[in-house]
């Protein structure tokens, strides 16, 4: 719920209470200050009944206004001095009116009569309704009002959050764009843009200190694996070996080896992430397609995968060096996650690059994937092969998607670039 | 002439160099090297470009302004594209990231050289074989051999490395490339070799290439 939302109802919903409260107490004070008013009127004129009987000694005329009725009756008994509630019979309308009735007593000569005057009400009533409505119109303006001035207000005042807030949703750490200040007269809201400014400097800093560790690390790691590379270039020269002196040297070399390209795919990406790779160029992908079924045609004739091509030309504006990256990944994950005997559908248009093949497993968890040394268990490759194509594609705003279907995985590459 | 800076890498170059006639000077900082370059001339330049106490691009830069013909062949552990760039436009005419294998820097080391000494006559021979460079074709005692790319690239890279135990690691980074993983492609090495050798054996060469203890191959000139 958003927060004006939330704080409406609350506040609208206390109104309201609050208001409903204070109408039905306005409303029985008003009754009660009126009948008061209206008890009063009785008074006088039971008073003037007595002083009248005193000063003439038998029952004034009986007469009858629009909204005041005087009844004498003869009683027998004694009279209980009262104020009721009852009706009114309206002179002119004929109909019933709420009223308001008094019952005394008086006697003239010995005789007891039992006076009722009756006040009709129906103004007062009709005032404490126009009161009481008076007073909802009031408690609905005030709800409007105050929903309509809240919103304004809200939105107003806490509109440096919400551009604070977009900011952080864009916020990209890998972008060199920083998290611009929100001035703001509030300060909550000052406290909060200059936690985020903090924040974001500082995880960008984390960030590039991160970024260069990784490539000076890789980096340095070179010279040392190109001295065991030349040594054992070396030592191979130097005579006989034991057939398990030979088999211990291959694995040397191939360890060697394995570092090498993780060592390389690390540089390679860090060097991407960075930006640091601008040499683009014509690039025609046809031939670079080509080129790398050349290089995998031993393996692909070694395990029987039928390729299927349907090349027509494509240029792309690009790095040479990450468009043959690009597709030798996606061609060796092709390969090597296929089934002997399986098939790989390559087809380049303008448009797209789409490479497809038949594979052992099932529907693969593309996010997982994409992220760094995630690799299927029966895989030998070093888990960042996906991790660099999605980085490449990203970098030229190609779109790489996965998609899986009938038993076979299917990349595509978007060239439409997006900018 | 090799110009590096870790020991271990240098002395090692140096002794797979200076075999077989060739003779082989290292430098190991910038001011040594600059004084050998301005006192001699060489065939080839190994140039690696972090040095102390100074740029191996800038070395490079010197010799270029001299107008010196010395090949030059560029190896870094940087494998960025600016140095390489750089490099090549300055006019080197290789450029190798390290790590890389003696094997390979040799290759490349003997074919900047064959194409200073040749001058575009890029012929190369070797007892009855004979390799034109240019057009891509070998003949054995003058008959037309056909190879593959392959076959060929590889012929080559033994030539080169005549007499050296070539690793099958350094023949697969070779030929497919180092983005590709090498344990895949050892068994095809054996049958590109295989059919080499049975090629130049049926057009009445020598059999000169041997397996060398399960670990790589041998080209022999004995």
């Amino acid at each position: 719920m958003k927060l004006l939302d939330k704080y409406n109802r609350i506040n609208i919903s206390v109104t309201v209470i609050i208001m409903l409260v204070t109408g039905v107490i306005y409303y029985f004070t008003i009754h009660a200050i009126l009948t008061h008013q209206v008890d009063k009127a009785l008074l006088v004129e039971e008073r003037e009944v007595f002083d009248y009987v005193q000063l003439n000694h038998h029952l004034p005329q009986v007469f009858r206004t629009n909204h005041q009725e005087i009844i004498f009756t003869p009683a027998n008994g004694p009279v209980q001095r009262k104020f009721i509630d009852t009706s009114y019979r309206d002179t002119k309308d004929q109909d019933m009116e709420p009223a308001r009735a008094i019952i005394t007593s008086v006697t003239v000569g010995s005789q007891l009569y039992k006076i009722t005057v009756i006040q009709s009400t129906v103004e007062t009533e009709d005032l404490i309704g126009d009161v009481f409505l008076i007073t909802i119109i009031l408690i609905v303006v005030l709800v409007i009002a105050l929903f309509l001035s809240n919103r304004l207000i809200l939105r107003r005042i806490w509109q440096p959050f919400y551009t604070i807030l977009n900011q952080l949703k864009v916020f990209n750490l890998a972008e060199d764009k920083a998290v611009a200040s929100v001035p703001s007269t509030i300060d909550e809201f000052t406290e909060l843009d200059q936690a985020v400014g903090i924040m974001a400097t500082k995880a960008k800093d984390d960030y590039l200190n991160l970024k260069a560790f990784t490539e000076n690390a890789a980096h340095e790691l070179m010279t040392p694996i190109s001295v065991i590379n030349s040594k054992l270039d070396t030592l191979v020269q130097t005579g006989q070996f034991s057939d398990s002196q030979s088999q211990l040297l291959n694995d040397i070399y191939n360890t060697v080896a394995r570092l090498t390209r993780l060592n390389k795919s690390m540089l390679l990406l860090t060097k991407i992430e960075n930006g640091l790779i601008h040499d683009q160029q014509n690039i025609n992908l046809k031939e670079l397609l080509s080129t790398s079924f050349w290089q995998y045609e031993e393996l692909l004739g070694s395990l029987n995968i039928k390729l299927t091509t349907q090349l027509d030309d494509c240029e792309v504006q690009a790095s040479p060096l990450l468009m043959e990256v690009l597709i030798n990944n996606l061609i060796s994950n092709a390969i090597r996650h296929n089934l002997p005997g399986g098939s790989i559908t390559v087809s380049l248009d303008q448009q797209q690059l789409q490479i497809s093949n038949s594979g052992k497993d099932g529907e693969i968890d593309i996010e997982r994937v994409f992220k760094r040394f995630q690799k299927s268990s029966a895989s030998e490759g070093i888990g960042l092969g996906l991790t660099i194509c999605r980085q490449i594609c990203n970098n030229y705003g190609f779109n790489l998607q996965y998609q899986f279907s009938q038993n076979t995985h299917h990349f595509t590459i978007s060239f439409a670039v997006t900018e | 002439m090799i110009i590096e800076d870790e020991a271990g890498l240098r002395d090692s170059i140096e002794a797979y160099f200076t075999e077989e006639g060739n003779i082989c000077e290292t430098a190991h900082d910038f001011s040594s090297a600059m004084s050998k370059v301005n006192l001699y001339r060489y065939d080839c330049i190994v140039l690696d470009i972090t040095l102390p106490k100074g740029s191996g691009l800038d070395i490079l830069k010197h010799l270029k302004a001299g107008q010196q013909a010395d090949g030059v062949l560029i190896i870094s552990a940087k494998n960025s594209l600016d140095d390489r760039l750089t490099g090549l436009d300055l006019g080197a005419d290789d450029y190798l990231t390290k790590p890389f294998h003696l094997s390979e820097l040799r290759a490349r080391v003997a074919a900047i050289v064959r194409r200073k000494a040749f001058n575009g006559n890029n012929i190369l021979t070797l007892n009855e074989i004979f390799i034109d460079l240019t057009a891509k074709e070998v003949k054995i005692n003058q008959t037309a051999v056909k190879f593959t790319r392959k076959e060929y690239s590889l012929l080559l890279y033994f030539i080169a490395n005549k007499g050296k135990v070539v690793s099958k690691s350094a023949i697969a980074e070779h030929l497919w490339g180092d983005s590709i993983d090498i344990a895949d492609n050892f068994d095809f090495i054996y049958s590109h070799i295989k059919n080499i050798r049975k090629k130049m054996v049926e057009a009445g060469g020598k059999d000169y290439i041997q397996a060398a203890y399960g670990m790589g191959y041998k080209f022999t000139d004995a």
